[in-house]
Parts: structure tokens; C-alpha cells; sequence
């Protein structure tokens, strides 16, 4: 058929174009597969017959199906003018077909390609598919489909299940020889096909939603669209064949800005799946800096600085299409390759020396077959974590400078013991009599713990959570002061003595305690008990936690010496992954093993589990198997509020190449609760909107402030959701509600760049909390001010602030401004009227607003008179309306200190002391309070010149 | 000396001055022995509480004017403290159980049973039941409510119950129906001057009918606001004559710059900057849905006819939603944004005729 018809029919259908998508991503997991089977360490066994048996099969295949879509393509028309939300999976059998239609289309004439200089400039490889994609952004509006994309979901499920491979999504160039690369690639994606499969319905479903707005716009719109921003629809472009399954190996990428097609996430996992690597900041050390829109500054800055080599997004995949990686081994110089070359032997080597030690093991364990060799396990049935445990230093992965020093501190042991503690020695750690372990887990810390007491002819006697810690236990069970004989008389018997914990000891233990944060008070008394053991011990103490900052660990802060352990990066637990990989007879490449690393954490532990487990049920893995893989074992982070909002807010979140699912997002909200939808509303307004970018002049305008309408009103919505949650009937079941109403939805309207961390648009702390607090205590002092004018005045609170206190205003703060000193008796006359004192005075100035406000006004009295007015109401007596309430027998204190009329002789020195006290504790206080008064009255009272002058000092300092 | 408003407030129903014929009613209520639970209710500065006052005075003797004012303490079942401020006599006692919040249901069920179940003890008392008031009755959560429904009837025999509120629509149905419902309706523009004038001649000045038509017309049947106005002008002029300007207490004119920067202009820093300005009223003790009334009228009177309408309507829908909500600022913030979206496309469709 001709793209005429095929137009034709689009406009028909007017769908978008589901199915271009998901063949990518299909076609780039194939890819990848074909290129990682080949690959990794160097054992590759020959598939040679498989890939012929799935040649012909395919091929059948996709006759088959071939035929069958165009034999329905007309009749089907009603079916594709239903609703497009439509199952997943009809919608996937869909895009299979259509992918089968093209390979057909490709045999007839297409029109000639726009963008061909790509394709021209790959080196044809007869055993990988030329690189036939990178002309696919030459854009067809997204609504140009093939009829065939339509097809209907009544195939069998056998077709369905045809790999969705090819790319190529719209007329599209092909050379005459491209068949049957296209069927030896199909055969090779097939073994994919299971796992591609649930992404690509994943992805077709977003692709429903980013389609919706060509749609539903009429045809000029999309050309403006295409004109101003490109196609920045996800899914016009697809990554192509790599020339070569590494051919980014070598290169060090920075991703910056909104790529148009694929998301940040998506593009560094392209580069890391062909062997690139990817940093987050540009240096000099950077190959290409891979430019999108909206790059960010700073980086930009960056490029320029070091003048670095941007490629943009074709750039990019041409650059795959393209580039022959050193994989063949070519292109490697001598050094890389040398490099590489050692790096195997070392791995084989490794493995080689594992294999050996085990040998030697189960030698020894099968030669002495009775005795203690019955609780020694077979090899083979250890867990892989014990079964490779690092045995040499040499072998511990990351930390090495921390294990050092434990070494060297357990060395020293014994003559620090000797000196007291006394001598620091080279780290400083010698005056300790303990160390602290602290570290996130699985990166090794028990383990080197017991490796480094072993070697330093220490007999380790660990305990972790799951033993009773009891002081006393410890104290007798565990030779803690080393004086138990039993290391002799093991010696003289020729076996060894065991204490309570069934644990050997000798007369040089080493007291490993593992997991010191768990420890709880069913472990009598805790870590305070282990500190005070720690604090006599004469055996070292090696403690671990994963915690460094917990409160718990302060006692441990000062007897201790700290070691913290941080997580080894990827290439440091590489090659001992590897070893492990090679020694189990296991293929999986490097990037995949950084993969897992990163995916776990670097906890190495997990690593080896998740291997282990993957070896019951195959040999290789290949990059999107671990990524599925780590996803399973994500381990699940906590963000912070900032974190969130962040995310929430910024640009990629809600963009059209995201792939987070509303779930995602919710669980976002999830991560705190109450403070989420805080930070939203605090921030919701620093952004730049990406849904306005494209907009200019009054239509942007206006488009954002229905952005910000749409998103108050969300956020409206939800606090009403939130009374219901927090209300008397807390429907705690809506929460998810309330994540949707006061989080997701706003963010959905503006997410955008701006609200981050810095600018002029930082993100801040929701001002809520502190206003909301504010008021309330201001809102009580209003309470008081309205109980005591209750015996003159009928009005409640809200009328006392707003009708009393402006009228009160002119009475009894502004004669104090206008007439200084001399209105204060006036002043005075007239709270006694109302029963109010100086504190409801300060209140009455606290509650003005705009041109009462009191930082203005307190400014404008002068201070002298404030010192008036408070000697002269200190002086005199005053109606008391009611005295405050407390506690029967209880006085607070506060009342014992200055109560209401204590016995003169008494109050003095009370009052001294009183004025003393807080005198230190206020001295930057601003005017006004309390301390001020009391010391005045002293002053006065005992007529002493000093505290006179001190009053009067600190008046004008706290007035100025 | 208190301030004019306090001082010269009627004492007994018969000083009151307007309203003649509930003062009569109430009047034969207190006499006939058979007292029941009431209701007053209307605007604030309406006169609720002096009449509440003048019937007390009425059924129990000036005895009821020697008031006292005590703090009780009672703990919630979660050992929180409460602080309530009693108002009392020895024939009634006056609370606001709002002060506690989300615990007044507490307070009512404790307080009002130790009343009831209390009697009088002086023998010479009129009559042998105490009075309890309800302030700010309409702010009462919906436990409390119901907590009090039941008490009202139980205890009828040992207390009478006066609730006072600014509106019946947020008092249950069963506690409307168990009171006798008095409404204090604003004085009217008559009325005002009446009191206007008698304040005047208390005090010993002539009030020109001009200067009280001004003074009328700023109150807005609020007598409080008339007569706290009334003394300022005095205190700024003591002949009340020439240009008399009337100054708006500090948040009124604080609102009225809010109102302003949303008509200057319409932009996402604005909406900060005027949240900023919001959380400054709201935390100086101003009600939310007074600010946004305030903010609202002042738009209003600034923006195009076409504008109008839709804006009192938004300020509305989103004064109910403040109700129910409780982050008020939430709800003043998005109508604000509403107004500003509002007034941009109205600009602009008007520029955009204007050049066609």
C-alpha cells in the first residue's frame, strides 16, 4: 500500500500512533539482548542451530501474520473508532501486528527518507541490523498511522506473542537487504519477547496520554507544535541498532535539559546499556555533553569551560547507530586493552584461589568426617554470602583505609592494654578501648570485623540481636577482663572450652558486638551497660551499627573510636561480582553487574543474594533482566519533604517522556504525609509551568494563571479531604484521595523548573507551621485580654480585636507615643479600667497589623517612657479581675516565684535572685518584660546605685 | 473612665432603646416564672449580650450584676489540661466553651452537669433555677451540640440555658427546637441615632444630625462600632466639626491594600506576596471569613460591573469551604487566584474587542 492511502486512512482513524513507541522499546531491548548474549566474559557458547531453527520460525510467522492484517485492514474499521482505552494487551497485540505490516511495506516503494545522512553513514554489518532508525523523527505528524496499527485484538494468542521488534514506525527508508536482517534480528528479539513485552504495554498506555492532545487539536495546531517545539512527542525517535553491542564503551556522557523523546531516566539507561558511562556534572574529563531544552546554567557554563563536545538528541542515537565500540577489538588502544586484559586475569585468578580454598575445605572436612566436621555444612550448600565471604583482606571490597586501621588498632592491642591507653599512637586510636562500626548495610562491616580479629590472632566472639546481652552475661561469659583461665586449659586438653554462647574462647577474644543499635532494654540496660563495660574491658570491643547519628549510640560517642564505613562504588565491587559470576559459571556482563550495584545500593550482600537466586533459573542475565531484577529488590528510601516537592515540582515528573505511573506518584506523597502537601502549597507557585513554555504573550498569561487556579483549587479540595481524615470520623481510607487532591494534581498543573534547591525561587519550608502557631498563641493571649474586659465589655474575641482594640488604641499606646512620660498615668487609669495589665498591654501592641504593627509602634515610644510606664504600673496597685488558675497543691512555679503579693522581707531576695537569672538568660530580648520591671522595683527598693544604672542601661539598649 | 460604650450601657430592659417590643416579651418572660431555654441571636453589636444582661437583672435582681470571673481546669481523657474561663454571679455563670477548641464537648458535659446537679442554695434567691450562657454558641463543634442536647431537658427543674450566637445555622435542629428562639436584629438607622443621640447628652455635647448620619452610615447597624466611632471622632475633634474622616481600625485598612495589590496585578509572586499578607491578618486574630469579606467588598468596588458578580460568587463558594476545611489560608488563597485569572481574562478579552 502507498503512504497516500495509508495517510488517508490515519485521517480516518485520526488515533495516534500507539504503536511507534513500544517497537522501539522493543526493538532496543532486542537489541541489547542480542548484543549482551553475545557479550559477556568471553564464554559465549554458540547458538548457532537455535538462531536458524528461530529463523524460519519467525519468518513463518510473520507471514502469517502479515497476511492476516492486511486481510482485515478494511474490515476493521469500526473496531478502531472505539474508545482507545482499550486493554493493554489488545492494544499490544495491536503494535505487534502493525510491526509485521511494516516489515511487509518495506519491500515496496516508500517515500525517499528526509533525514538520510545517518543511515549513509553506518557501515553496513551483516551481523547485526544496520542502523535503520535514526530517519524515524523525520516527524509524520503523530497522527499519521498505518490502517494496520488498527488491527483488531481477536488474534490468537500465539500471534500476540510475537516479539514486538521492529522499529520503523511510519514510511520509512529501508534498504533492498534490510529483510533479512530484519528476520535475523526478529529471531534473536524473540528470546526477549517475554521480557520487553511488559514494558512496551507499559509504555503504550502513556503514549495514549501524551497522544491526547493531537487529537483532539485540529491539524494546524500539531504543525505549529511540530514547528516550535520539534517532536517532542515520547516515542518519535527510537533508539536504533547499535553498531556494535559496546560501541559507547569508553565514553563518559552528562545528560542536561528535556530531551524530546526519551526521559532523563530512559536516555542514561540507553548510555549505560551500550557500555557508556554517565556522570551528573560535566568536567574536562567528559566526552559529550548531551544537550536538550532548558539545559541548565551552570552547565552550560561548565561546557563552554572546558569546551566540551554537545551532541544533541539525534546526534546521540546516530552516535549509537554508528560508533564501533573497542568490543571487537579494534578499537581499544594498547593500554585499555591491556588494562582489560589483567582485569580477566585478575577475575580468573580470583575465582581460581576460591576454588582451591573450597577444595581444601571440604578436604579437610571430609578427612576428619567425625567429630566437629558433622556441623561443618558442605560447601556447596552455603549460602553464597558465607560460601565467598572475603578471606584475605585483600578481598574486602571499598574501605580499605577503615579496615586498615582496625587492623592496626587490634595489633596494637595488646601493648596499648600494657601503657594505660595512654599512647595515642598513629591514628589516635590506641587511647580506645573499643571501636564503632558504623555503616549502611551489606557493604561488609561484620565481616571485616571478624576477618580482621581472626587475623590479628584474635579469637572473635561475636553477638548480634538475637542474643540475650545482658551485662552480666557478657561480663562472666565473655572473659571481658581476660581473666579466665580457660584459654590454658583448652591448650593442656586438646580441645576446646566453650562458654555459655557455645563460642570458643582463648585467652585473646575479641568481643565483636553486632548490631549495637538493636540493642533495647530487654538487654539490661542497653548500650549504657555496654558503655560501662567498654569503659573497663580488657578485651577489645568491636561494636557495629548502621546508624552513626542515632541518639542511642551517644553514650558510645566518647569511648569509642568511630569508624564509618561508606558504601564502595560500583567498580570497586565489579570485580569481585564478577569473580563470583565467573567461578559460578555465570555470564553477565559489567554494565549489568554496576547495574545490580547501583540498583542495591552497593550493598554487596544483596548483590550476591540476588545472584544466587537468579542462578537457580539461568546462567546469563542481561541488562533488562537485572533491571527487572532490581526492581524487585528496590529497597525502599525514605525521601524528605524537599526531596519530594522537588520531584513533584520539577520538570520531568509530569512530562510527556515520564513513565511513573499515578501510583508512583502517590506513593510520593506517601513518603511524609503530613508534610507533602504543605510543601506543595508553600511552593506550588516558584515554578515555571512547562505546560505554558510553548505559549507566548497573553495566552501564556492567561494559560498560567488557569494553571495556578486549577492547582489552588486542588489544593482547596483537598484540606476539605483532610478535614474529613483528621476530622471526628477519620476516614483514613481517603488518603489517597488526599494525595491526589493536595499533591499530585497541583503538581500536575505546574510542575515545571524553578522550585529547587537555591535560586531565586528556592523552595522553602511551608510558613504554615509557624504562622498556624503563631496564631494560636496569639489567639490565647487574646483570650486573656477578652476575660479580663469581660467584667466591663459584652463582646467575645473577635469583637475585642476588631472593634476594642483599634478603639482602645488611641487610649493606651498612642498618648505614650504622642506625649511621651506624661500621658502615663492617663494610660495607666485606663487599663486599671479594663482590668488590664502589662502583659495585655504588650499583647493589645502585639495584635496591631499594618500601621499598628507593633515593631513600628514599640519604635515610636520612646524609651524613656517605656521606662516610665513600667515603673510607675509596677509602682501602683491594680484592680485584679481573677486569679489564675493552678493546680490544687501544686503551685507552679512561675506563681511561687512572683506571686501576687508576697511578704516584702521575703520578696526581696526572691526577687534579686529572679531578676539575676533571667537577666543572663534574656539579655538579647527586646524591651519589655518581666526581668525589666523586677529589676527597676530592686533598684528603687534598696536604692543601690549599680543595679540602678543597670536597669536604666539595659532599658535604652532594649529600646533602641 | 471606660470608654463611652461601656459606660453608658442600659442596664435594665426598660433603658433599653430600641426593640421595645422584645424587651417587653422578655420582660413578661423573667415574670412569669416559667423561663425557658433561649436563643438570641443576630449581628454582633446588636445588643445580644446587654439584653441577656437586662433579663438576668430582671429575673434575679441587681444581685446578678456582681460578677466574678474564675478559671477552671479539667482534663481530658487524655490527660490535657483545658483552661476555661467562667463568668459568674451567684445566680449564673457564662462560658465560652470555643476557647477549648476541639474539647468543648468536654467542658459542656462536665461543667453543666456539676451546675444541674447543684441546687440553689440562697433561699432569698427569685427563683430557683441558675442560668447558664453559651457564648459563641454557633462556633460549638457537633459533640458538643449533641452533649448538650440531653442535659437541657434532664436538668430543667436546676438550669436554664441562654445560648448566644451570631447565627442559628450551625446549631443543631434539636437544640434550635429545645430553645425559644429571640432575635436581636441590628438596630436600624433610627435607632442609632436615637442612642447616638442619648450617649450625647449623657455626656454633655450636641451631636449635629450630620455628623451622625456620617457615623450611621460607617456602622452599618453595628451599635458597638457607632459608638466606639462616635468617641474617637470626639477625641479627634472635640466640636465634631469640619472635614471628619472616620478611621478604619488597622485590619480593615491592612485588607484593603491585600484588595488592592490583587487588582495591581496578577502574578504567581503576587499571590505570595499577598499570601504572606494573609497569614499576617490570619495570625493577628482576624477571622478568616472576615478577611475575606473585607478583601472581597474592596475588590469589588475596584474591578468592572462584568467582574462582579463572579467574584462574590467565588468569595462564597470558597467562605463555605473555609467552614468546612482547616487550613483557611488554602481557600483564601485560591479564590484570590480565582480573581486574579478572573480579572486577566476579562483584561484581555477586552483589549482584544477594543481593537476589533
Amino acid at each position: 500500500m502507498s503512504g497516500k492511502v495509508i495517510a488517508k486512512d490515519i485521517r480516518n482513524f485520526f488515533g495516534p500512533p500507539g504503536g511507534q513507541k513500544p517497537k522501539q522499546r522493543s526493538s532496543q531491548a532486542g537489541s541489547s539482548q542480542q548484543t549482551l548474549k553475545n557479550d559477556p566474559i568471553e564464554i559465549s557458547t554458540p547458538q548457532k542451530s537455535q538462531r536458524v531453527h528461530g529463523t524460519s520460525e519467525a519468518r513463518g510467522l510473520v507471514k502469517l501474520a502479515a497476511q492476516k492484517a492486511s486481510d482485515r485492514m478494511e474490515v476493521d474499521d469500526e473496531d478502531d473508532l472505539q474508545p482507545r482505552r482499550a486493554s493493554g494487551i489488545k492494544r499490544r497485540k495491536v503494535i505487534l501486528l502493525s510491526d509485521v505490516d511494516d516489515d511487509d511495506d518495506d519491500d515496496e516503494v516508500k517515500p525517499p527518507p528526509t533525514k538520510k545522512q545517518a543511515t549513509a553513514r553506518a557501515p553496513p554489518k551483516p551481523a547485526t541490523a544496520s542502523p535503520k532508525s535514526s530517519d524515524d523523527e523525520v516527524k509524520p505528524p503523530p497522527t499519521k498511522k498505518k490502517a494496520a496499527a488498527r488491527a483488531p485484538s481477536k488474534l490468537s494468542d500465539d500471534e500476540a506473542k510475537l516479539p514486538p521488534t521492529k522499529k520503523k514506525a511510519a514510511p520509512k527508508p529501508r534498504k533492498p537487504t534490510a529483510k533479512s536482517k530484519d528476520t535475523d534480528d526478529e529471531l534473536i528479539t524473540k528470546k526477549a519477547a517475554p521480557l520487553a513485552k511488559p514494558s512496551a504495554t507499559k509504555l503504550s498506555t502513556k503514549q495514549e496520554v501524551a497522544d491526547d492532545a493531537p487529537k483532539k487539536k485540529s491539524n494546524w495546531y500539531a504543525m505549529k507544535a511540530a514547528k516550535l517545539a520539534g517532536p517532542s512527542a515520547p516515542g518519535s525517535k527510537q533508539v536504533p541498532e547499535a553498531a556494535s553491542e559496546d560501541c559507547l564503551a569508553g565514553l563518559c556522557f552528562v545528560f542536561t535539559g528535556e530531551l524530546s523523546s526519551f526521559s532523563r531516566d530512559e536516555a542514561i539507561e540507553i548510555a549505560k546499556r551500550f557500555g557508556g558511562r554517565v556522570v551528573g556534572q560535566p568536567s574536562s574529563k567528559t566526552d559529550f555533553i548531551v544537550l536538550g531544552d532548558n539545559a541548565g546554567p551552570s552547565k552550560l557554563a561548565a561546557i563552554k569551560k572546558h569546551n566540551l563536545k554537545c551532541l544533541s538528541e539525534d546526534e546521540f542515537l546516530n552516535l549509537i547507530a554508528t560508533r564501533k565500540g573497542p568490543g571487537n577489538g579494534k578499537g581499544y588502544d594498547e593500554k585499555t586493552k591491556k588494562k582489560m586484559e589483567k582485569e580477566q586475569a585478575d577475575i580468573k585468578k580470583a575465582a581460581k584461589e576460591i576454588e582451591a580454598r573450597e577444595k581444601e575445605a571440604q578436604k579437610s572436612g571430609s578427612s576428619s568426617k567425625f567429630g566437629s566436621s558433622t556441623n561443618v555444612p558442605n560447601i556447596q550448600n552455603q549460602l553464597w554470602t558465607t560460601r565467598y565471604a572475603p578471606q584475605t583482606l585483600k578481598e574486602i571490597c571499598g574501605n580499605k583505609g577503615q579496615v586498615e586501621k582496625l587492623q592496626q588498632w587490634l595489633t596494637d592491642w595488646p601493648s596499648s592494654l600494657k601503657s594505660g591507653f595512654k599512647k595515642p599512637g598513629k591514628n589516635g586510636m590506641n587511647i580506645f578501648r573499643a571501636v564503632l562500626m558504623t555503616g549502611p548495610p551489606g557493604i561488609g562491616k561484620t565481616t571485616s570485623a571478624h576477618l580482621c580479629a581472626k587475623l590479628a590472632g584474635f579469637t572473635p566472639i561475636e553477638l548480634n540481636a538475637s542474643d540475650a546481652r545482658s551485662k552480666k552475661l557478657v561480663e562472666n561469659g565473655m572473659n571481658i577482663n581476660n581473666r579466665s583461665l580457660d584459654g590454658y586449659l583448652a591448650n593442656v586438653d586438646g580441645h576446646c572450652a566453650t562458654n555459655s554462647a557455645g563460642v570458643a574462647i582463648t585467652d585473646r577474644s575479641c568481643l565483636i558486638m553486632d548490631e549495637v543499635d538493636g540493642m533495647s532494654a530487654g538487654d539490661r540496660g542497653g548500650v549504657g551497660a555496654m558503655n560501662a563495660l567498654i569503659k573497663k574491658t580488657k578485651i577489645p570491643i568491636i561494636c557495629i551499627a548502621n546508624d552513626k547519628g542515632a541518639q542511642k549510640l551517644k553514650p558510645l560517642q566518647y569511648t569509642t573510636f568511630s569508624l564509618s564505613f561508606r558504601k564502595p562504588d560500583a567498580a570497586a565491587v565489579r570485580s569481585r561480582i564478577l569473580t563470583i559470576a565467573y567461578k559460578e559459571k555465570m555470564k553477565v556482563p559489567a554494565n549489568v553487574v554496576d547495574q545490580l550495584v547501583q540498583g542495591a545500593q552497593s550493598d554487596i550482600r544483596q548483590v550476591i543474594n540476588m545472584l544466587s537466586t537468579w542462578k537457580r533459573s539461568s546462567n546469563t542475565m542481561d541488562f533488562d533482566e537485572g533491571k527487572s531484577m532490581v526492581k524487585m529488590n528496590e529497597k525502599y528510601a525514605i525521601l524528605t519533604p524537599f526531596d519530594v516537592t522537588q520531584k513533584m515540582l520539577g520538570p520531568y515528573l509530569f512530562s510527556n517522556t515520564a513513565r511513573e505511573t499515578l501510583g508512583d506518584k502517590i506513593e510520593l506523597y506517601f513518603h511524609d504525609h503530613s508534610f507533602t502537601p504543605l510543601f506543595i502549597q508553600e511552593n506550588y507557585l516558584k515554578t515555571q509551568p512547562a505546560r505554558v513554555r510553548s505559549l507566548q504573550g497573553p495566552e501564556q498569561i492567561l494559560k498560567h494563571l488557569d494553571l495556578m487556579d486549577r492547582a489552588a483549587s486542588s489544593i482547596s479540595d483537598g484540606d476539605l479531604v483532610d478535614a474529613l481524615l483528621h476530622g471526628p470520623e477519620q476516614h483514613w481510607s481517603l488518603m489517597p484521595l488526599h494525595a491526589v487532591c493536595s499533591a499530585v494534581r497541583p503538581a500536575s498543573f505546574l510542575y515545571g523548573q524553578g522550585a529547587g534547591y537555591g535560586g531565586p525561587n528556592a523552595m522553602s519550608f511551608p510558613q504554615w507551621l509557624g504562622q498556624n502557631s503563631k496564631q494560636n498563641k496569639l489567639n490565647r493571649q487574646l483570650t486573656d485580654v477578652q476575660v479580663r474586659m469581660r467584667l466591663k465589655v459584652s463582646g467575645d474575641k473577635s469583637e475585642i480585636r476588631q472593634s476594642y482594640l483599634p478603639a482602645l488604641f488611641p487610649h493606651i499606646v498612642r498618648p505614650l507615643i504622642d506625649d511621651g512620660s506624661a500621658a502615663v498615668d492617663k494610660v495607666i487609669e485606663r487599663m486599671d479600667e479594663y482590668y488590664l495589665s502589662k502583659e495585655d498591654w504588650d499583647t493589645v501592641v502585639e495584635l496591631g497589623v499594618d500601621q499598628n504593627k507593633d515593631e513600628l509602634v514599640l519604635k515610636r515610644i520612646p524609651a524613656a517612657t517605656k521606662t516610665a510606664f513600667t515603673r510607675k504600673y509596677n509602682s501602683v496597685e491594680h484592680p485584679i479581675p481573677f486569679h489564675k488558675a493552678f493546680d490544687l497543691g501544686k503551685v507552679p512555679k512561675k506563681l511561687a516565684a512572683s506571686g501576687p503579693a508576697p511578704d516584702i522581707e521575703d520578696a526581696f531576695d526572691l526577687d534579686d535572685e529572679v531578676a539575676e537569672v533571667s537577666d543572663d538568660e534574656k539579655e538579647d530580648k527586646s524591651a519589655d518584660d518581666i526581668t525589666k520591671d523586677k529589676l527597676v522595683r530592686v533598684a528603687k527598693k534598696k536604692k543601690s546605685a549599680p543595679a540602678n544604672g543597670g536597669g536604666k542601661g539595659r532599658g535604652k539598649k532594649a529600646a533602641s | 473612665m471606660s470608654l463611652w460604650v461601656d459606660q453608658y450601657r442600659p442596664r435594665s430592659l426598660d433603658d433599653l432603646h430600641y426593640h421595645q417590643g422584645l424587651s417587653a416579651r422578655l420582660g413578661s418572660l423573667a415574670a412569669s416564672g416559667d423561663f425557658p431555654h433561649m436563643l438570641f441571636y443576630g449581628p454582633s453589636g446588636a445588643g445580644k449580650k446587654t439584653r441577656i444582661a437586662c433579663t438576668l437583672k430582671e429575673l434575679f435582681g441587681p444581685g446578678v450584676e456582681k460578677i466574678k470571673i474564675d478559671q477552671r481546669i479539667f482534663l481530658t481523657p487524655s490527660k490535657r489540661k483545658l483552661e476555661v474561663n467562667l463568668v459568674q454571679s451567684n445566680f449564673h455563670i457564662e462560658i465560652t466553651p470555643s476557647e477549648t477548641g476541639n474539647y468543648d464537648r468536654i467542658v459542656i458535659q462536665e461543667l453543666l452537669k456539676e451546675i444541674a446537679q447543684t441546687q440553689q442554695v440562697d433561699l432569698n434567691a427569685k427563683q430557683r433555677f441558675k442560668v447558664v450562657i453559651i457564648n459563641e454558641a454557633d462556633s460549638l463543634s457537633r459533640d458538643a451540640q449533641a452533649a448538650l442536647r440531653r442535659t437541657m431537658e434532664k436538668y430543667m427543674s436546676n438550669m436554664r440555658i441562654i445560648l448566644c450566637a451570631n447565627s442559628t445555622s450551625r446549631l443543631i435542629a434539636p437544640i434550635r427546637s429545645r430553645c425559644l428562639l429571640m432575635r436581636v436584629a441590628a438596630p436600624d438607622s433610627d435607632a442609632t441615632g436615637i442612642v447616638l443621640d442619648y450617649v450625647a447628652r449623657r455626656v454633655g455635647f450636641d451631636l449635629t444630625p450630620d455628623v451622625a448620619r456620617h457615623i450611621i452610615e460607617d456602622a452599618a447597624g453595628n451599635m458597638r462600632k457607632a459608638l466606639l466611632v462616635l468617641e474617637a471622632l470626639k477625641m479627634q475633634s472635640p466640636d465634631l466639626s469640619g472635614n471628619l474622616s472616620i478611621a478604619k481600625p488597622d485590619w480593615e485598612t491592612y485588607c484593603h491594600k491585600v484588595a488592592d495589590l490583587i487588582v495591581q496585578e496578577q502574578t504567581p509572586a503576587r499571590v505570595m506576596e499577598v499570601r504572606a499578607k494573609f497569614y499576617e491578618l490570619l495570625s493577628h486574630c482576624i477571622p478568616p471569613t472576615v478577611i475575606l469579606k473585607t478583601v472581597a467588598e474592596r475588590v469589588v468596588e475596584r474591578v468592572d460591573e462584568a467582574l462582579k458578580a463572579d467574584i462574590m460568587h467565588w468569595a462564597a463558594f470558597y467562605e463555605v469551604r473555609m467552614r468546612v476545611g482547616s487550613k483557611k489560608i488554602f481557600h483564601l488563597e485560591a479564590w484570590v487566584v480565582k480573581v486574579m485569572s478572573l480579572y486577566k481574562q476579562f483584561f484581555y478579552s477586552m483589549d482584544l474587542t477594543g481593537f476589533d
